[in-house]
C-alpha cells in the first residue's frame, strides 16, 4: 500500500478523534488561558507568513496551515 | 457605525443599599423605560425573599419551622438548589441556615455574645438537616431559619441584567450596593472602571477593576462590624463556631454571573487562610485584601 | 498514573457557574457576545540572508505594513503591503558557485480582505497580488468558518486561485503562465481549558510553467498536485506560565516529493510585559522524481546529466530545493508589551539545510550545505 494512500484514512481518523473525544465540553468561562496571545494559532501572522514564504521558496514542500500567499519567482 | 448613546444614571434604594443603574440607551425615554423594568425586578426579588418582610417566601418557610413542609415555586426551588451547591463547594462553610446566629451578635451594642446563647444557636445551624424533596422545603426544628441574604443582592443584580438584556439593553451595568452586573462596555468599547472601596477608609479606593461584561461582587468585613480592644468582629460568621472570620478585609471576584462571583468571594472570606487557594482554583479574576492590607490578585 | 500537574483543590469557579446557570433566565446572559475588537496596525521589517560555503547567496530586505480594522458590527477589513528588495546570486545548477547568476530585483505585494461576521460564522473574501521585474501574480481567495454552539469547534473551508505570469530576463520563455487552485478544510478544536488542537487538510492543483528559467537544464512537469495534512497542538503550562506549541505537517505531491515537518515553540512569559519564545523546526524531504544528482555526462560535462540529449524534452531539474535533505531552524523571539496598545517584537532564526540530515539517510549527494539567517523586528499598535 503506497504511503500516500494512508493519508486520507489517517486524516479521517484524526478528525474523528478530535471531534468525538473531547472529554467534557469546555465552558466559556474556562477559556481564559486559551485566549492568551501565546495560545493562539495566529499570534503573529506576519511572522508566520514570512517564514512560510521562505520555506516554500527554499524547500520542495509548502503549505499546510492555510496562509494564503501570493506567488513569487523566488530563487 | 457609531451610535449616539444617551448616558442614563438612575440611582435608587433597594435591599438596604444605595443602588444605581448606568445605561447607554438610544434616548432618555428608552433609558427610563429600561430602568423601570430593572428596578421592578429588583423590588420583586426583595419582596419575595427578604427575611425582614413577613409576607416573603423566606418568612413563610421560617414561620413553618418545626411544622409542615412549605411548597415552593420554581424560582425558590432553584435558589435552594443553588444554596446546596454552594454549601457543598464551600465544604460546609457557606450555610444559608446560619442566619439565626445574628441573634447572638448585636453590632449596635458592641458586645461579645453570651456563650450559652451562641451554643444553642449553633445547634440550629445545619443545612444538611433542611428537608427538600424537589417540590417543597421543611425546617425540621422550630427556631431554625433560612436566610437568602448571602446571595440575594447578587441574584437580583443578575436578574435585573437579564431583564435589561431581554429588553435590548447592551451597554451599561446594574449596581446594587457594590454587587454589579455589566451588560456591555462603554460606547467606545472600553470597560467600565469599577471602584473597590478601601476596607478601612470608606472615602478611599483600594483599586479600580475593569469590567466589560459579567458580574463583580465584593465581600468585606466593613459592611457590618464592631471593634473591641483593637479586634474587628464582622457580620461574616463561621457557621460551625458562630464566630466572625478574620483573615481577609475584603475579597472581590469577577465572574460571568454576579451570584457566582459573590459566592466565590464569600467562600474565600469564610475559608480564611485557605481562601487564596479557593480563589486561585476558581480560575476567576479576584482581588483579596488581607488583614494587613496587602493586596493579592489574579 | 500519577498526575504530575498539581490539580486545583476546589474547582469552585466552573462548578459555581454551572450551578448558577441553572437559575431562571441567567443562561442567555452568561453567554452574551464579547466586546468589540480593536483595530490593529502592524509594521514589520524582515532581513534575510542565505549562503553556502564560499558564497553569500540571496539577500532580502522586506518592510511590511498591515492593517486590520472593524467596520460596524458585522464587518472587518484588512490590508497588507510588502516591499522586498532582493539581491544576490543563486547557483544555476546544484551548488555551482562559479556559475551563479547575480540579480537585483524588487518585489511589491499586497493583500486585501473583507470579512462578514455572522452569529457563529464568518465569510472572508481576499485578493492578493505581487509584481516583480520578471514575475506577476494575482490571486483570489474565499474562506468560510463555522463554529459549534459551544464555540469549542470551528470548521473552516477555504478555496483560493492564483494566476502567475513569468517573463524571465533571459527570455528563455516569454509570458509563461501558471495557474493554481487550492482547497483547505480545517478544524480547530478546544480540547481542555489548557489545550487547543488544529487539523488542516489541503489539496492544491496547479498547471502551467513550473520550471526555473534561470537554471540550466531545468525542465519540470507542466502540472503539480500537492496534498498536506497538518496537525497542531497548543498547550498551556500553568506552572511555567508558558505555552507549548507543537505542529506536524505531512506533505506529498505528484513530483514525488514527500516531506515531514515538525515545529516546536515554547512561549515563556518572563515578566507581565515580556515573553521569550525559543523555537525548533525540523523538516525532512525526499527528492523530486526528476531531480538528478551532480554526476555529469562524461562527454557533455556539467551541468548535463549522464545520457542527456538536447531537444528531447526530458523532465529534469538540478535544483537543490528539489533534492533530498533535512533542515533545522533554531529560532528565538522576544515580545515586549510596552502598554495596553503597543507591542514590539524581535526574532532571530537560523536555518541550516543538509543532505546528511535527511531522516533515515539517503540525502542527495554532492550538494553544498545551505544556510540562512533571518532577523525580524516588528511593532504592533492597537487602537
Amino acid at each position: 500500500m503506497k504511503k500516500s494512500q494512508l493519508l486520507w484514512p489517517a486524516a479521517a481518523f484524526c478528525v474523528l478523534i478530535l471531534n468525538g473525544c473531547a472529554m467534557q465540553p469546555v465552558q466559556a468561562w474556562e477559556k481564559g488561558k486559551l485566549a492568551q496571545p501565546a495560545m493562539k494559532f495566529d499570534q503573529d501572522p506576519m511572522r508566520k507568513a514570512f517564514l512560510e514564504h521562505v520555506y516554500a521558496s527554499k524547500e520542495g514542500a509548502s503549505g499546510g496551515s492555510g496562509v494564503a500567499g501570493g506567488g513569487c519567482g523566488c530563487n | 457605525m457609531a451610535q449616539a448613546w444617551t448616558d442614563c444614571h438612575i440611582p435608587f434604594k433597594a435591599m438596604a443599599s444605595t443602588c444605581e443603574l448606568r445605561l447607554l440607551a438610544p434616548d432618555a425615554a428608552q433609558g427610563q423605560a429600561w430602568a423601570e423594568l430593572a428596578i421592578a425586578e429588583v423590588r420583586r426579588i426583595e419582596q419575595k425573599y427578604s427575611r425582614y418582610r413577613p409576607d416573603s417566601v423566606v418568612s413563610g418557610i421560617n414561620a413553618a419551622a418545626g411544622g409542615a413542609a412549605v411548597e415552593c415555586d420554581e424560582e425558590t426551588l432553584a435558589l435552594l438548589n443553588y444554596a446546596n451547591s454552594v454549601y457543598l463547594l464551600s465544604e460546609g462553610r457557606f450555610d444559608i441556615s446560619s442566619g439565626v446566629l445574628r441573634r447572638a451578635w448585636d453590632f449596635k451594642a458592641k458586645q461579645l455574645p453570651e456563650p450559652e446563647l451562641l451554643q444553642s444557636l449553633c445547634a440550629l445551624v445545619d443545612w444538611r438537616r433542611v428537608e427538600r424533596d424537589g417540590r417543597s422545603v421543611r425546617l425540621p426544628q422550630a427556631g431554625m431559619e433560612l436566610d437568602f441574604g448571602g446571595f440575594g443582592k447578587e441574584y437580583a443584580a443578575d436578574r435585573a441584567a437579564a431583564v435589561l438584556h431581554a429588553a435590548g439593553a447592551r451597554h451599561g451595568f446594574v449596581n446594587l450596593g457594590g454587587d454589579l452586573h455589566a451588560l456591555g462596555p462603554q460606547a467606545d468599547g472600553s470597560p467600565w472602571l469599577i471602584a473597590i472601596q478601601d476596607p478601612r477608609r470608606p472615602e478611599a479606593l483600594a483599586a479600580e477593576i475593569e469590567l466589560c461584561s459579567g458580574g463583580l461582587a465584593t465581600s468585606g468585613d466593613y459592611e457590618r462590624f464592631f471593634e473591641l480592644d483593637g479586634q474587628r468582629f464582622c457580620h461574616l460568621l463561621n457557621a460551625r463556631t458562630g464566630w466572625p472570620v478574620q483573615h481577609w478585609r475584603s475579597v472581590s471576584v469577577a465572574a460571568p454571573l454576579c451570584i457566582a462571583a459573590g459566592s466565590c468571594s464569600s467562600i474565600a472570606m469564610l475559608a480564611e487562610d485557605e481562601g487564596l487557594q479557593h480563589l486561585q482554583g476558581s480560575g476567576l479574576r479576584y482581588l483579596a485584601i488581607d488583614a494587613e492590607g496587602k493586596h493579592h490578585h489574579a | 498514573m500519577v498526575a504530575t500537574e498539581k490539580k486545583s483543590v476546589t474547582p469552585a469557579g466552573s462548578s459555581l457557574l454551572a450551578a448558577a446557570l441553572l437559575l431562571p433566565g441567567l443562561m442567555h446572559l452568561a453567554q452574551a457576545e464579547s466586546p468589540p475588537e480593536q483595530s490593529e496596525l502592524s509594521f514589520k521589517f524582515l532581513s534575510y540572508q542565505d549562503s553556502q560555503p564560499g558564497l553569500e547567496r540571496i539577500k532580502v530586505s522586506s518592510p511590511s505594513l498591515g492593517l486590520v480594522t472593524r467596520l460596524g458590527d458585522h464587518w472587518s477589513v484588512s490590508a497588507q503591503a510588502t516591499h522586498d528588495a532582493i539581491s544576490g546570486a543563486s547557483p544555476r545548477y546544484h551548488s555551482a558557485i562559479s556559475s551563479a547568476s547575480q540579480m537585483h530585483d524588487e518585489r511589491n505585494a499586497y493583500e486585501l480582505g473583507a470579512t462578514r461576521y455572522f452569529e457563529r460564522a464568518s465569510l472572508s473574501l481576499g485578493v492578493n497580488g505581487s509584481k516583480e521585474h520578471d514575475y506577476r501574480s494575482q490571486g483570489l481567495s474565499l474562506e468560510g468558518k463555522l463554529a459549534s454552539e459551544d464555540n469549542n469547534s470551528t470548521w473552516s473551508l477555504a478555496i483560493s486561485h492564483s494566476d502567475d505570469t513569468i517573463n524571465p530576463v533571459n527570455l528563455v520563455v516569454v509570458d509563461a503562465k501558471k495557474r493554481t487552485t487550492s482547497w483547505m478544510l480545517g478544524l480547530t478544536q478546544v480540547w481542555t481549558s489548557r489545550d487547543v488542537l488544529q487539523l488542516n487538510l489541503g489539496y492544491t492543483t496547479g498547471s502551467g510553467y513550473f520550471s526555473d528559467p534561470y537554471k540550466i537544464v531545468d525542465n519540470r512537469p507542466d502540472s503539480r498536485d500537492q496534498r498536506t495534512l497538518y496537525l497542531a497542538w497548543n498547550h498551556y503550562v500553568d506552572a511555567a506560565q508558558a505555552a507549548l506549541r507543537t505542529s506536524y505537517r505531512y506533505y506529498n505531491d505528484s513530483w514525488g516529493i514527500k516531506a515531514h515537518t515538525l515545529n516546536l515553540e515554547w512561549a515563556q512569559k518572563l515578566a507581565p510585559a515580556l515573553s521569550l519564545t525559543p523555537s525548533l523546526r525540523y523538516t525532512t524531504q525526499s527528492a523530486a522524481s526528476f531531480y538528478y544528482n551532480p554526476t555529469y555526462d562524461p562527454v557533455l560535462g556539467a551541468p548535463f546529466p549522464v545520457g542527456y540529449s538536447f531537444g528531447n524534452g526530458q523532465i529534469l531539474s538540478p535544483d537543490q530545493r528539489l533534492s533530498a535533505f533535512g533542515a533545522i531552524t533554531l529560532g528565538l523571539k522576544a515580545d515586549w508589551q510596552f502598554n495596553k496598545d503597543m507591542s514590539f517584537n524581535l526574532a532571530l532564526d537560523r536555518y541550516q539545510q543538509r543532505a546528511s540530515w535527511r531522516f533515515g539517510g539517503g540525502g542527495s549527494p554532492g550538494l553544498a550545505d545551505f544556510n540562512a539567517l533571518m532577523i525580524q523586528t516588528g511593532l504592533d499598535w492597537k487602537f
